[in-house]
Protein backbone atom coordinates (compact mmCIF):
# COMPACT_ATOMS: atom_id res chain seq x y z
CA UNK A 1 0.00 0.00 0.00
CA UNK A 2 0.93 3.72 -0.85
CA UNK A 3 -0.13 6.82 0.67
CA UNK A 4 -0.42 10.25 -0.39
CA UNK A 5 -0.98 13.79 0.83
CA UNK A 6 -2.92 15.81 -1.39
CA UNK A 7 -1.09 19.30 -0.90
CA UNK A 8 -4.00 21.46 -2.34
CA UNK A 9 -6.51 19.87 -0.20
CA UNK A 10 -4.17 19.54 3.01
CA UNK A 11 -4.48 22.75 5.54
CA UNK A 12 -2.40 21.30 8.21
CA UNK A 13 -4.50 19.85 10.81
CA UNK A 14 -1.81 17.84 12.10
CA UNK A 15 -3.60 14.71 12.76
CA UNK A 16 -1.92 12.48 9.88
CA UNK A 17 1.68 12.52 11.59
CA UNK A 18 0.49 12.22 15.71
CA UNK A 19 -0.94 9.47 14.19
CA UNK A 20 2.03 7.82 12.04
CA UNK A 21 5.22 9.97 12.39
CA UNK A 22 7.18 7.02 11.31
CA UNK A 23 5.68 7.63 7.89
CA UNK A 24 4.85 11.31 8.02
CA UNK A 25 6.77 14.44 9.40
CA UNK A 26 5.69 18.06 9.66
CA UNK A 27 7.68 20.88 8.41
CA UNK A 28 8.20 24.22 10.72
CA UNK A 29 4.18 25.45 9.78
CA UNK A 30 2.83 22.15 10.69
CA UNK A 31 2.24 20.77 6.91
CA UNK A 32 3.55 17.54 6.17
CA UNK A 33 7.18 17.38 4.39
CA UNK A 34 6.07 15.27 1.64
CA UNK A 35 2.77 16.69 -0.37
CA UNK A 36 1.73 14.84 -3.51
CA UNK A 37 4.64 12.33 -3.19
CA UNK A 38 3.65 8.97 -2.84
CA UNK A 39 5.33 6.57 0.44
CA UNK A 40 5.47 3.60 0.54
CA UNK A 41 3.28 1.67 4.17
CA UNK A 42 5.04 -0.72 5.73
CA UNK A 43 2.61 -3.86 6.10
CA UNK A 44 2.33 -3.29 10.08
CA UNK A 45 1.47 0.76 9.72
CA UNK A 46 -1.53 -0.20 7.36
CA UNK A 47 -3.60 0.16 10.23
CA UNK A 48 -2.15 3.14 11.35
CA UNK A 49 -2.36 4.88 7.17
CA UNK A 50 -5.83 3.97 7.24
CA UNK A 51 -6.70 5.26 10.18
CA UNK A 52 -4.80 8.73 9.95
CA UNK A 53 -7.06 8.09 6.43
CA UNK A 54 -10.32 8.86 8.22
CA UNK A 55 -9.20 11.10 10.63
CA UNK A 56 -7.71 13.68 8.20
CA UNK A 57 -10.46 16.73 8.61
CA UNK A 58 -10.21 17.42 4.56
CA UNK A 59 -9.95 14.00 3.43
CA UNK A 60 -6.40 14.90 2.34
CA UNK A 61 -5.30 11.79 2.59
CA UNK A 62 -5.39 9.00 -0.09
CA UNK A 63 -4.23 5.40 0.23
CA UNK A 64 -2.96 3.25 -2.68
CA UNK A 65 -3.45 -0.63 -2.81
CA UNK A 66 -0.82 -2.36 -4.53
CA UNK B 1 -35.55 47.80 15.29
CA UNK B 2 -33.78 44.98 13.77
CA UNK B 3 -37.19 43.08 13.55
CA UNK B 4 -38.99 45.65 11.33
CA UNK B 5 -35.73 46.06 9.53
CA UNK B 6 -35.47 42.29 8.73
CA UNK B 7 -39.33 41.71 7.86
CA UNK B 8 -38.37 44.13 4.98
CA UNK B 9 -35.64 42.44 3.88
CA UNK B 10 -36.86 39.56 3.59
CA UNK B 11 -40.92 40.29 2.61
CA UNK B 12 -40.86 39.73 -1.16
CA UNK B 13 -37.75 37.50 -1.07
CA UNK B 14 -38.21 33.76 -2.39
CA UNK B 15 -36.77 31.54 0.29
CA UNK B 16 -37.49 28.51 -1.71
CA UNK B 17 -40.01 26.95 1.14
CA UNK B 18 -36.87 26.40 3.63
CA UNK B 19 -38.33 26.88 7.64
CA UNK B 20 -38.52 30.24 8.88
CA UNK B 21 -37.19 31.09 12.13
CA UNK B 22 -36.17 34.07 14.58
CA UNK B 23 -34.33 33.41 17.17
CA UNK B 24 -31.19 35.42 18.91
CA UNK B 25 -28.69 32.43 19.43
CA UNK B 26 -26.63 35.24 22.11
CA UNK B 27 -28.88 34.72 25.08
CA UNK B 28 -26.99 32.60 28.37
CA UNK B 29 -28.70 28.82 28.61
CA UNK B 30 -28.35 26.11 31.19
CA UNK B 31 -25.36 24.40 30.27
CA UNK B 32 -25.70 22.00 27.24
CA UNK B 33 -28.21 23.62 25.44
CA UNK B 34 -26.65 24.83 22.68
CA UNK B 35 -26.37 21.42 21.61
CA UNK B 36 -29.52 20.36 22.00
CA UNK B 37 -31.03 22.83 20.10
CA UNK B 38 -27.98 22.28 17.36
CA UNK B 39 -29.51 18.62 17.26
CA UNK B 40 -33.27 19.96 17.17
CA UNK B 41 -32.13 22.52 13.99
CA UNK B 42 -30.31 19.42 12.25
CA UNK B 43 -32.96 16.70 12.81
CA UNK B 44 -36.07 19.66 11.50
CA UNK B 45 -34.73 20.71 8.47
CA UNK B 46 -31.19 20.83 6.58
CA UNK B 47 -31.67 24.63 6.18
CA UNK B 48 -33.90 27.72 8.04
CA UNK B 49 -33.82 30.95 7.41
CA UNK B 50 -33.34 32.82 10.83
CA UNK B 51 -35.01 36.60 10.56
CA UNK B 52 -33.26 37.56 13.29
CA UNK B 53 -31.04 40.87 12.40
CA UNK B 54 -30.65 41.82 8.65
CA UNK B 55 -31.93 37.92 8.44
CA UNK B 56 -29.63 34.72 7.13
CA UNK B 57 -29.24 31.09 6.39
CA UNK B 58 -28.62 28.57 8.84
CA UNK B 59 -27.31 24.98 7.79
CA UNK B 60 -27.30 22.58 9.86
CA UNK B 61 -25.81 19.15 8.56
CA UNK B 62 -22.14 18.37 8.21
CA UNK B 63 -22.31 17.74 4.28
CA UNK B 64 -23.31 21.52 3.81
CA UNK B 65 -21.09 23.11 6.95
CA UNK B 66 -18.02 21.29 4.90
CA UNK B 67 -18.85 22.80 1.41
CA UNK B 68 -18.99 26.37 2.64
CA UNK B 69 -15.45 25.43 4.48
CA UNK B 70 -14.27 24.09 1.50
CA UNK B 71 -15.46 26.85 -1.19
CA UNK B 72 -13.82 29.91 0.15
CA UNK B 73 -14.05 31.76 -2.99
CA UNK B 74 -17.96 31.08 -2.90
CA UNK B 75 -18.16 31.57 1.03
CA UNK B 76 -16.17 34.81 2.04
CA UNK B 77 -14.62 35.23 5.19
CA UNK B 78 -15.10 39.34 5.16
CA UNK B 79 -17.54 38.74 8.02
CA UNK B 80 -17.96 35.30 9.91
CA UNK B 81 -20.64 36.82 12.06
CA UNK B 82 -23.78 36.34 10.52
CA UNK B 83 -25.82 38.86 12.43
CA UNK B 84 -23.22 41.37 11.43
CA UNK B 85 -22.45 41.60 8.00
CA UNK B 86 -19.94 44.51 8.28
CA UNK B 87 -18.11 44.10 12.03
CA UNK B 88 -16.39 46.69 13.92
CA UNK B 89 -13.54 44.91 13.98
CA UNK B 90 -11.54 43.32 11.19
CA UNK B 91 -9.40 40.14 11.98
CA UNK B 92 -6.21 39.26 10.07
CA UNK B 93 -5.88 37.03 8.90
CA UNK B 94 -8.96 35.68 9.73
CA UNK B 95 -11.54 38.06 7.65
CA UNK B 96 -8.58 38.14 5.02
CA UNK B 97 -9.80 36.23 1.87
CA UNK B 98 -7.31 34.70 -0.89
CA UNK B 99 -4.75 35.47 -2.30
CA UNK B 100 -3.57 37.78 0.80
CA UNK B 101 -4.51 35.42 3.13
CA UNK B 102 -1.94 32.81 3.11
CA UNK B 103 1.05 35.23 3.14
CA UNK B 104 -0.11 36.21 6.14
CA UNK B 105 -0.83 32.81 7.61
CA UNK B 106 2.84 32.16 6.69
CA UNK B 107 4.30 34.88 8.66
CA UNK B 108 2.54 33.62 11.89
CA UNK B 109 2.43 29.37 11.23
CA UNK B 110 5.36 29.17 12.39
CA UNK B 111 5.10 30.35 15.60
CA UNK B 112 1.96 28.18 16.54
CA UNK B 113 3.29 25.34 14.35
CA UNK B 114 3.76 21.75 16.17
CA UNK B 115 7.30 21.90 16.75
CA UNK B 116 6.87 25.83 18.51
CA UNK B 117 4.62 24.44 20.70
CA UNK B 118 7.36 21.49 21.39
CA UNK B 119 9.63 23.66 22.39
CA UNK B 120 7.25 25.47 24.76
CA UNK B 121 6.05 22.34 26.19
CA UNK B 122 8.28 22.33 29.49
CA UNK B 123 7.49 26.17 30.10
CA UNK B 124 4.08 25.35 29.80
CA UNK B 125 3.94 22.72 31.78
CA UNK B 126 5.48 24.40 34.64
CA UNK B 127 3.16 27.33 34.16
CA UNK B 128 0.14 24.61 34.38
CA UNK B 129 1.96 23.13 37.79
CA UNK B 130 1.83 26.34 39.60
CA UNK B 131 -1.88 26.74 38.64
CA UNK B 132 -2.79 23.43 40.06
CA UNK B 133 -0.57 23.79 42.93
CA UNK B 134 -2.00 26.96 43.58
CA UNK B 135 -6.05 25.76 43.75
CA UNK B 136 -5.04 22.05 45.02
CA UNK B 137 -5.23 22.88 48.64
CA UNK B 138 -8.31 24.71 49.46
CA UNK B 139 -10.04 21.60 48.07
CA UNK B 140 -12.59 23.83 45.73
CA UNK B 141 -12.65 26.43 42.54
CA UNK B 142 -14.50 27.95 40.21
CA UNK B 143 -12.65 25.84 37.18
CA UNK B 144 -13.51 28.39 34.67
CA UNK B 145 -11.91 31.64 36.84
CA UNK B 146 -9.14 29.56 38.33
CA UNK B 147 -7.81 27.62 36.20
CA UNK B 148 -9.48 27.46 32.74
CA UNK B 149 -8.70 30.88 31.76
CA UNK B 150 -5.56 32.10 33.03
CA UNK B 151 -3.55 28.71 32.06
CA UNK B 152 -4.33 29.58 28.44
CA UNK B 153 -3.57 33.15 28.94
CA UNK B 154 -0.28 32.44 30.46
CA UNK B 155 0.77 29.73 27.71
CA UNK B 156 0.14 32.35 25.13
CA UNK B 157 1.57 35.01 26.60
CA UNK B 158 4.65 32.96 26.98
CA UNK B 159 4.57 31.53 23.38
CA UNK B 160 4.81 35.29 22.34
CA UNK B 161 7.45 36.84 24.29
CA UNK B 162 5.48 38.50 26.66
CA UNK B 163 5.48 38.05 30.66
CA UNK B 164 2.83 35.64 31.90
CA UNK B 165 2.24 38.26 34.60
CA UNK B 166 0.55 40.55 32.29
CA UNK B 167 -2.32 37.96 32.24
CA UNK B 168 -5.01 39.96 34.27
CA UNK B 169 -5.13 42.55 32.00
CA UNK B 170 -5.49 40.07 29.15
CA UNK B 171 -8.18 38.27 30.83
CA UNK B 172 -10.42 41.16 31.66
CA UNK B 173 -10.27 42.28 28.17
CA UNK B 174 -10.91 38.70 27.03
CA UNK B 175 -14.08 38.73 29.17
CA UNK B 176 -15.59 42.19 27.96
CA UNK B 177 -14.97 41.70 24.35
CA UNK B 178 -16.70 38.56 24.26
CA UNK B 179 -19.78 39.99 26.35
CA UNK B 180 -20.57 41.70 23.34
CA UNK B 181 -19.91 39.71 20.49
CA UNK B 182 -23.54 38.03 20.00
CA UNK B 183 -24.63 41.42 19.49
CA UNK B 184 -26.01 42.76 23.08
CA UNK B 185 -26.39 46.52 22.86
CA UNK B 186 -25.32 46.14 26.09
CA UNK B 187 -22.17 44.71 25.59
CA UNK B 188 -21.07 46.63 23.08
CA UNK B 189 -19.85 49.70 24.79
CA UNK B 190 -17.57 47.02 27.19
CA UNK B 191 -16.26 45.77 24.04
CA UNK B 192 -15.28 48.46 22.11
CA UNK B 193 -13.62 49.65 25.30
CA UNK B 194 -11.88 46.15 25.37
CA UNK B 195 -10.59 46.51 21.89
CA UNK B 196 -9.28 50.18 22.46
CA UNK B 197 -7.07 48.46 25.26
CA UNK B 198 -5.68 45.87 23.19
CA UNK B 199 -5.07 47.47 20.23
CA UNK B 200 -3.53 50.29 22.87
CA UNK B 201 -1.17 47.49 24.67
CA UNK B 202 0.08 46.69 21.47
CA UNK B 203 0.50 50.00 20.40
CA UNK B 204 2.75 50.62 22.51
CA UNK B 205 4.83 46.95 22.32
CA UNK B 206 5.10 48.03 19.20
CA UNK B 207 6.60 51.30 19.67
CA UNK B 208 8.89 49.78 21.83
CA UNK B 209 10.55 47.57 19.45
CA UNK B 210 10.20 49.45 16.63
CA UNK B 211 13.62 50.73 15.15
CA UNK B 212 15.65 47.51 16.39
CA UNK B 213 18.52 46.21 13.62
CA UNK B 214 17.13 42.41 14.73
CA UNK B 215 14.13 40.69 16.21
CA UNK B 216 14.10 39.85 19.61
CA UNK B 217 14.22 36.02 20.12
CA UNK B 218 10.82 34.30 20.91
CA UNK B 219 9.05 38.01 20.68
CA UNK B 220 6.34 38.03 18.35
CA UNK B 221 5.43 41.93 17.76
CA UNK B 222 9.31 42.32 17.14
CA UNK B 223 9.17 39.04 14.77
CA UNK B 224 6.38 41.67 13.18
CA UNK B 225 8.26 44.03 12.49
CA UNK B 226 10.78 42.31 10.64
CA UNK B 227 8.52 40.34 8.48
CA UNK B 228 7.68 41.21 5.16
CA UNK B 229 4.27 40.84 2.99
CA UNK B 230 4.75 40.83 -1.03
CA UNK B 231 8.34 42.21 -0.11
CA UNK B 232 7.17 45.32 1.71
CA UNK B 233 7.04 45.47 5.28
CA UNK B 234 3.45 45.20 7.27
CA UNK B 235 1.83 48.38 8.26
CA UNK B 236 0.69 48.98 11.76
CA UNK B 237 -2.81 48.79 11.18
CA UNK B 238 -1.99 45.09 9.93
CA UNK B 239 0.08 44.02 12.96
CA UNK B 240 -2.34 45.80 15.07
CA UNK B 241 -5.03 43.92 13.59
CA UNK B 242 -3.12 39.93 13.46
CA UNK B 243 -2.24 40.58 17.28
CA UNK B 244 -5.54 41.78 18.31
CA UNK B 245 -6.95 39.10 16.84
CA UNK B 246 -4.43 36.28 18.31
CA UNK B 247 -5.47 37.43 21.50
CA UNK B 248 -9.05 37.01 21.04
CA UNK B 249 -9.21 33.72 19.44
CA UNK B 250 -6.62 31.92 21.74
CA UNK B 251 -7.67 32.66 24.92
CA UNK B 252 -11.49 32.31 25.18
CA UNK B 253 -11.96 29.41 22.72
CA UNK B 254 -9.52 26.75 24.80
CA UNK B 255 -11.09 28.32 28.01
CA UNK B 256 -14.29 27.18 26.67
CA UNK B 257 -13.37 23.71 25.82
CA UNK B 258 -11.17 23.14 29.01
CA UNK B 259 -14.60 23.97 31.13
CA UNK B 260 -16.25 21.25 28.41
CA UNK B 261 -13.67 18.67 29.26
CA UNK B 262 -13.34 19.12 32.89
CA UNK B 263 -17.02 19.09 33.48
CA UNK B 264 -17.31 15.60 31.61
CA UNK B 265 -14.19 14.76 33.73
CA UNK B 266 -15.96 15.72 36.87
CA UNK B 267 -19.15 13.75 36.51
CA UNK B 268 -17.96 10.43 34.62
CA UNK B 269 -15.18 8.98 36.75
CA UNK B 270 -14.77 5.78 35.17
CA UNK B 271 -12.95 8.37 32.13
CA UNK B 272 -10.79 9.86 34.77
CA UNK B 273 -9.71 6.32 36.29
CA UNK B 274 -9.12 5.51 32.49
CA UNK B 275 -7.02 8.29 31.49
CA UNK B 276 -4.73 8.03 34.92
CA UNK B 277 -4.50 4.54 33.69
CA UNK B 278 -3.99 4.95 29.88
CA UNK B 279 -2.42 8.25 29.45
CA UNK B 280 -1.82 7.63 25.96
CA UNK B 281 -5.67 8.17 25.46
CA UNK B 282 -4.97 11.75 26.56
CA UNK B 283 -4.72 13.31 23.34
CA UNK B 284 -7.67 11.32 21.56
CA UNK B 285 -10.24 12.23 25.08
CA UNK B 286 -9.03 15.81 23.60
CA UNK B 287 -10.30 15.24 20.16
CA UNK B 288 -13.42 13.98 20.95
CA UNK B 289 -13.48 16.93 23.45
CA UNK B 290 -13.18 19.32 20.53
CA UNK B 291 -15.89 16.81 18.25
CA UNK B 292 -18.94 16.54 21.19
CA UNK B 293 -18.20 19.55 23.01
CA UNK B 294 -17.74 21.88 19.67
CA UNK B 295 -17.64 25.40 21.47
CA UNK B 296 -18.49 26.98 18.09
CA UNK B 297 -22.08 27.08 17.74
CA UNK B 298 -22.07 28.18 14.11
CA UNK B 299 -19.56 30.04 11.56
CA UNK B 300 -20.72 32.48 9.44
CA UNK B 301 -19.38 33.53 5.76
CA UNK B 302 -20.80 36.44 3.29
CA UNK B 303 -21.70 34.83 -0.47
CA UNK B 304 -20.09 36.19 -2.46
CA UNK B 305 -21.94 35.44 -5.97
CA UNK B 306 -26.06 34.53 -6.70
CA UNK B 307 -25.82 30.43 -6.44
CA UNK B 308 -28.22 27.36 -5.83
CA UNK B 309 -26.72 25.93 -2.57
CA UNK B 310 -28.30 22.82 -1.00
CA UNK B 311 -32.19 23.69 -2.43
CA UNK B 312 -32.09 27.36 -1.90
CA UNK B 313 -31.38 30.90 -3.84
CA UNK B 314 -28.65 32.52 -2.06
CA UNK B 315 -27.77 35.91 -3.56
CA UNK B 316 -24.44 37.77 -3.28
CA UNK B 317 -24.29 39.51 0.09
CA UNK B 318 -26.57 37.10 2.04
CA UNK B 319 -25.14 35.70 5.46
CA UNK B 320 -24.83 31.94 5.92
CA UNK B 321 -23.81 30.16 9.39
CA UNK B 322 -22.86 26.90 8.99
CA UNK B 323 -24.08 24.75 12.33
CA UNK B 324 -20.75 23.36 13.28
CA UNK B 325 -21.79 21.99 16.55
CA UNK B 326 -24.67 20.36 14.87
CA UNK B 327 -22.70 18.91 11.85
CA UNK B 328 -20.04 17.59 14.60
CA UNK B 329 -22.63 15.26 15.97
CA UNK B 330 -24.61 14.76 12.74
CA UNK B 331 -25.47 10.86 12.72
CA UNK B 332 -24.37 10.90 8.75
CA UNK B 333 -20.75 11.66 9.50
CA UNK B 334 -20.36 9.70 12.62
CA UNK B 335 -20.61 6.33 14.21
CA UNK B 336 -22.41 7.19 17.43
CA UNK B 337 -22.50 10.33 16.83
CA UNK B 338 -24.49 11.28 19.74
CA UNK B 339 -22.05 9.79 22.35
CA UNK B 340 -18.34 10.77 23.77
CA UNK B 341 -16.41 7.99 22.93
CA UNK B 342 -13.20 8.59 24.56
CA UNK B 343 -11.00 6.71 22.37
CA UNK B 344 -12.60 7.36 19.08
CA UNK B 345 -10.17 6.76 16.18
CA UNK B 346 -11.64 8.29 12.95
CA UNK B 347 -12.74 11.76 13.95
CA UNK B 348 -12.51 14.45 11.24
CA UNK B 349 -14.24 17.35 13.01
CA UNK B 350 -14.48 20.29 12.29
CA UNK B 351 -14.01 22.00 15.51
CA UNK B 352 -10.57 23.46 14.31
CA UNK B 353 -12.53 24.45 11.38
CA UNK B 354 -11.65 23.29 8.00
CA UNK B 355 -10.52 24.71 5.06
CA UNK B 356 -7.91 27.54 4.35
CA UNK B 357 -9.11 29.35 7.66
CA UNK B 358 -8.60 26.16 10.07
CA UNK B 359 -7.60 27.47 13.23
CA UNK B 360 -4.03 28.15 13.54
CA UNK B 361 -3.91 28.06 17.08
CA UNK B 362 -5.03 24.54 17.20
CA UNK B 363 -1.71 22.90 17.98
CA UNK B 364 -1.19 25.44 21.03
CA UNK B 365 -5.17 24.82 22.12
CA UNK B 366 -4.77 20.79 21.99
CA UNK B 367 -1.01 20.69 24.00
CA UNK B 368 -2.96 22.76 26.13
CA UNK B 369 -5.67 20.50 27.09
CA UNK B 370 -3.53 17.53 27.09
CA UNK B 371 -1.44 19.28 29.23
CA UNK B 372 -3.96 20.23 31.58
CA UNK B 373 -5.66 16.78 32.02
CA UNK B 374 -2.00 15.41 32.84
CA UNK B 375 -1.17 17.89 35.22
CA UNK B 376 -4.97 18.31 37.26
CA UNK B 377 -5.28 14.88 37.39
CA UNK B 378 -1.76 13.96 39.03
CA UNK B 379 -2.47 16.10 41.70
CA UNK B 380 -6.42 16.35 41.68
CA UNK B 381 -7.20 13.02 40.98
CA UNK B 382 -11.10 12.75 41.95
CA UNK B 383 -13.40 15.50 41.81
CA UNK B 384 -16.99 16.64 41.80
CA UNK B 385 -19.00 19.39 40.65
CA UNK B 386 -19.76 21.32 43.77
CA UNK B 387 -23.80 19.67 44.65
CA UNK B 388 -26.42 22.37 44.20
CA UNK B 389 -24.70 24.30 41.33
CA UNK B 390 -26.12 25.43 38.33
CA UNK B 391 -24.11 25.60 35.62
CA UNK B 392 -25.12 27.81 32.63
CA UNK B 393 -22.89 28.69 29.19
CA UNK B 394 -22.49 31.76 27.21
CA UNK B 395 -25.01 31.94 24.57
CA UNK B 396 -23.63 30.69 20.98
CA UNK B 397 -23.38 34.18 19.73
CA UNK B 398 -19.62 34.12 20.62
CA UNK B 399 -17.95 30.63 21.49
CA UNK B 400 -19.88 28.47 24.29
CA UNK B 401 -18.01 28.94 27.59
CA UNK B 402 -19.62 27.78 30.91
CA UNK B 403 -19.81 30.62 33.17
CA UNK B 404 -18.94 29.15 36.18
CA UNK B 405 -18.15 25.77 37.26
CA UNK B 406 -17.27 24.93 40.56
CA UNK B 407 -15.92 21.95 41.21
CA UNK B 408 -15.07 20.16 44.78
CA UNK B 409 -13.02 17.57 46.15
CA UNK B 410 -11.14 15.77 49.33
CA UNK B 411 -7.99 17.47 50.37
CA UNK B 412 -5.77 14.73 52.22
CA UNK B 413 -4.47 15.36 56.08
Amino acid sequence: MRLVVDGAVCMGHGRCYALVPELIECDDEGYPTLRDVPIDVPGDLVDFAEEAAGTCPEAAIRLIAD
Amino acid sequence: VTDMLSRAATAGRDLGGCPVLHRDFAPAQPAGCHWELAKELREGSPVYFNTFAQGYWIFTRHEAVKEIYKQPEIFSSESITPWQPDPIYRFVPTQVDAPDHIKYRRILNPWFGPRAIDAAEDRMRDLCRRLVDEVAPAGRCDFVADFGLRFPTEAFLSMIGIPPAEADRFVRWVEDFFGGFGGDPEGLAAMTAALDGIRAYWAQALDERRGEAEPREGDLASHLLHATFDERPLTGTEMLDMLTVLVLAGLDTTRGELGYLFRHLAERPEHRRLLIERPELIPTAVEETLRYYTIVFGDGRKVTRDLEFHGVQLKKGDMVYGLVSGANRDPDAYEDAGSFVIDRKRNNHMGFANGPHRCLGMHLARREMQLAVQEWLRVIPDFRIAPGAELTERGGGAMMTLERLPLEWEVAG
